[in-house]
């Protein structure tokens, strides 16, 4: 669906984005994070062909989106973070507004705006001006007139920014609903547990370069060179199963309390499986022994240098 | 692109959010109040005069009976040509103002409201955005204009005025907002949203320039371009005793409202060809003019001065060598301000320079410096200057000389803008904040501290006041006196000095350009 290739941005002496290269398959949703200044806002801005690159292809839905812009943008939604909506319209006159400058069919508007409307849950709002909207209403409608047109990608730059949390989790159904009727979305966050349970793929920018990008749980566990394993026993097997432990050299970091425990664990699962047998063999009643998956949070804060340009 | 207004989703959105019905009567019934206001006006003055013609009639027997019978039989027509009068003055002020007002604010708005980046994204082109803000930004006083259509109509037919005189007055008033709306536009697009004050004052200055360029063009060699104001041309059919001036195209006289259309068309061509320019672009990237644009727009600037030139004035007519020298001056102003719109940003100059040794004509590429481009308006506009001369040869005169110090001249204006624009450029690529109006700043710093030095060095001699003038400045080289290329020897010391500023600054702008570009295309980890 997106195809960067070696895409650079320069402003004055500074260069936003490196030479960037990415594709990214229909129906993916792809998560971009990384520190302020990392270049995500100026590859999505790129993306939507808002900023020319000062070289470098962009490619969506198979369109040049340097050389034929206005076909491009069919394909697109774009919502951006601090965002504002025309205070002095209704809120169908807003999206009707969109589908017209999205150059959707006409006899479609009337249906695509009702049918969107429902979809933001702004039913009963739909002729009520906009300035009389909370704030969470307005980044729904904001959604809303991102899809107006049926966009193929969806492009989210810090959608959440601003949002209370009950406001958070309207948005996070919204685009989960998105998600399943299978919108490929590109999404920047700085909310990590947001794009921990909803994305698919995900890439970390850093000083504008993509230092990490692949699906979800590949980049999560190449972020990390050993497993977190937990472990859960019955009785007193503490001191049994720290002597088993201890006897493995791919065991490091253990904590053992009276019940359970935690260590890392540096081996294949082969090895892993061996240390389990001997941890049940050497007699310890062995309730639970489960690899803890690490989060983007706390992979990315492992990763990142957090270094700004 | 859809020249229907009405079907323009940009418009559509104005009219629905500026035009709710409410408004829309309210609006409606405040203007037919305000025309029964003015009618009254009107009819109060013009019943003041008569009843003061009859007091003197009974008093001194003059205007006699039959006279003041006519005055009287008249006096109605009167009152509605008064009413006319005004009501078109009024909506020429309320519609020119407005798409000034609301157009100047239009995309910086939209800039500080953060809603510009999404009609970006959208698959309106930039013909249909611009159609759809200019007309729809000041939709309001366009309604004002149509409730007031009716009532002028009645007016016009009571006040015996001609319909072809009413066409042409709608006609100007119309074109006059569209010009003025473009022109908003325009710096409205130039502006960000932090701007906007500047943007405002930049606004309400060019409404009092379009308002008073009669005033102005007055006793200038150019009259023709008091028809920027459509007030001469609107004065001109509603009153009957004109302007006392005309407007000249190559010296033959030509309507105010002809020329006004003229000057309306042709520089709102400039402003359209610049706003589909930058509509849809990023605010960091927008350039006015492509190169070539520019190179055209100036020779175009060029042409409107020699058409509008009118060489005599009352007391006063100018030489050749004097035409020269104006034009030459003209042309400096000109020069620098394409010499502003052409500055390469510090991006587009550095992939020029790691792109420069794989382009043929690298050096007229649209990124490279924009001294070569300078220099290219430079021999353009005095081709042109051999033209206009050529053109005006039957009241001015044509000899060898006045080509021969119209070249001096354009040299030195060319090298003394190029210095300066090329010193712009060098600001451009430094970390100051607004590099181009600072540099601008700097160099007006220069021009004052050269006047300065010249009369101080004029206490001691006029003459070395002058020599100093001469050497820092192109003053030297605009004296009228001198004929041919005997220039005196400091003017050319000047340019030389000049050029040699010119070499430094175009070293001091490579190894900038050279480091930075070194540096970004090492790719830092």
């Amino acid at each position: 669906m997106i195809q960067l290739k070696n895409v650079r941005e320069e402003f004055d002496d500074l260069v936003a984005v490196q030479d960037l290269t990415l594709s990214i398959p229909a129906g993916e949703i792809y998560g971009l994070i990384g520190p302020n200044g990392a270049g995500k806002t100026t590859m999505i801005r790129m993306t939507c062909g808002l900023l020319d690159p000062t070289q470098g292809e962009v490619r969506v839905a198979d369109v040049d989106v340097l050389r034929e812009p206005e076909r491009a943008r069919q394909f697109i939604g774009y919502l951006s973070d601090f965002f504002s909506v025309y205070d002095d319209l209704k809120v169908w006159e807003y999206l009707d507004y969109f589908a017209h400058a999205y150059k959707m069919p006409e006899s479609d508007i009337p249906g695509r705006v009702t049918e969107v409307i429902a979809q933001s849950g702004l039913e009963t709002k739909r002729d009520s001006l906009i300035r009389g909207l909370s704030r969470g209403m307005k980044q729904r409608l904001g959604i809303a007139r991102a899809i107006i047109h049926r966009p193929k990608l969806l492009v989210l730059d810090e959608p959440a920014s601003g949002l209370d949390p009950k406001a958070r989790i309207e948005l996070r159904n919204q685009l989960r609903s998105l998600r399943d009727d299978g919108a490929t979305i590109l999404i920047s966050s700085h909310i990590l547990t947001e794009l921990d349970r909803f994305c698919t793929s995900l890439g970390i920018m850093e000083k504008g370069r993509l230092v990490r990008s692949g699906l979800l749980q590949d980049v999560v566990s190449a972020g990390s060179k050993s497993r977190a394993i937990r472990v859960h026993w019955l009785g007193d097997g503490g001191a049994g199963l720290q002597s088993v432990l201890s006897a493995f050299a791919a065991v490091s970091e253990l904590k053992l309390n009276t019940t359970d425990g935690e260590f890392h664990f540096s081996g294949s699962y082969d090895e892993l499986s061996q240390v389990l047998a001997s941890s049940v063999v050497s007699g310890v009643r062995i309730l639970s022994f489960t690899e803890a998956k690490q989060t983007v949070e706390e992979m990315y804060m492992k990763l990142s240098s957090h270094e700004v340009m | 692109m859809s020249l229907l207004f009405w079907n323009n989703p940009e418009f559509v959105r104005h009219r629905r959010a500026e035009l709710r019905t409410t408004r829309a009567i309210t609006f409606a019934a405040i203007v037919l109040v305000i025309c029964v206001l003015v009618w009254l006006g009107c009819w109060i003055e013009r019943a003041t005069e008569m009843a003061a013609m009859h007091r003197q009639s009974q008093q001194f027997g003059k205007p006699n009976g039959a006279s003041l019978a006519q005055m009287d039989e008249e006096s109605p027509a009167k009152v509605w040509a008064a009413f006319y009068s005004v009501l078109m003055y009024s909506q020429l002020a309320v519609l020119t103002f407005w798409s000034l007002l609301c157009c100047a604010q239009s995309v910086s708005g939209e800039r500080e409201r953060k809603t510009w980046d999404f009609q970006r994204a959208t698959r309106l082109n930039p013909p249909e955005l611009l159609l759809g803000k200019l007309l729809g930004e000041p939709v309001l006083a366009y309604f004002i204009v149509a409730c007031c259509l009716p009532v002028t109509l009645i007016a016009a037919v009571l006040g015996h005025q001609y319909w072809r005189s009413v066409l042409c007055a709608y006609l100007l008033i119309l074109l006059g907002a569209v010009f003025i709306g473009l022109a908003g536009l325009w710096m409205s697009s130039l502006f960000e949203s932090r701007s906007r004050g500047v943007g405002l004052i930049g606004t309400f200055t060019l409404y009092l320039l379009f308002g008073f360029a009669g005033k102005i063009a007055e006793g200038s060699h150019f009259p023709g371009l008091a028809a920027f104001s459509p007030l001469n041309g609107l004065g001109s059919m509603l009153d009957d005793d004109g302007q006392g001036y005309v407007a000249t195209i190559f010296g033959s006289p030509v309507s105010w409202l002809r020329t006004s259309a003229l000057l309306y068309v042709s520089f709102g061509s400039w402003f359209v060809v610049m706003l589909l320019r930058t509509l849809k672009e990023d605010f960091d990237q927008i350039r006015p003019l492509s190169r070539w644009q520019s190179v055209g727009c100036a020779a175009f600037l060029n042409v409107t001065f020699y058409a509008l030139f009118s060489p005599g004035l009352k007391d006063y007519s100018m030489s050749a060598r004097q035409f020269a020298t104006l034009m030459v001056f003209i042309n400096g102003i000109i020069l620098f301000a394409m010499g502003l719109a052409t500055v390469t940003s510090y991006e587009r100059l550095k992939v020029w320079w790691r792109t420069r040794s794989q382009k043929r004509l690298s050096l007229f590429a649209e990124d490279g410096p924009p001294w070569p481009w300078l220099a290219l308006s430079g021999a353009v506009a005095y081709l042109l200057l051999v033209w206009g001369l050529f053109t005006w040869k039957n009241v001015l005169g044509f000899d060898r000389q006045t080509l021969e110090s119209g070249l001096v001249q354009f040299l030195a204006v060319s090298i003394y803008v190029t210095r300066d624009v090329l010193f712009i450029q060098w600001s451009r690529l430094t970390h100051m904040r607004a590099p181009v109006l600072k540099g601008f700043l700097y160099v007006s710093l220069y021009y004052v501290i050269a006047m300065v030095l010249s009369a101080v060095f004029a206490v001691h001699s006029n003459s070395s006041g002058q020599t100093v003038l001469s050497l820092l400045t192109p003053a030297g080289v605009l004296e009228n006196e001198v004929t041919g290329f005997h220039y005196h020897a400091v003017v050319f010391v000047g340019m030389v000095t000049q050029l040699a500023a010119i070499v430094l600054l175009l070293i001091a702008i490579a190894a900038k350009v050279r480091h930075s570009a070194v540096l970004s295309a090492a790719t830092p980890d």
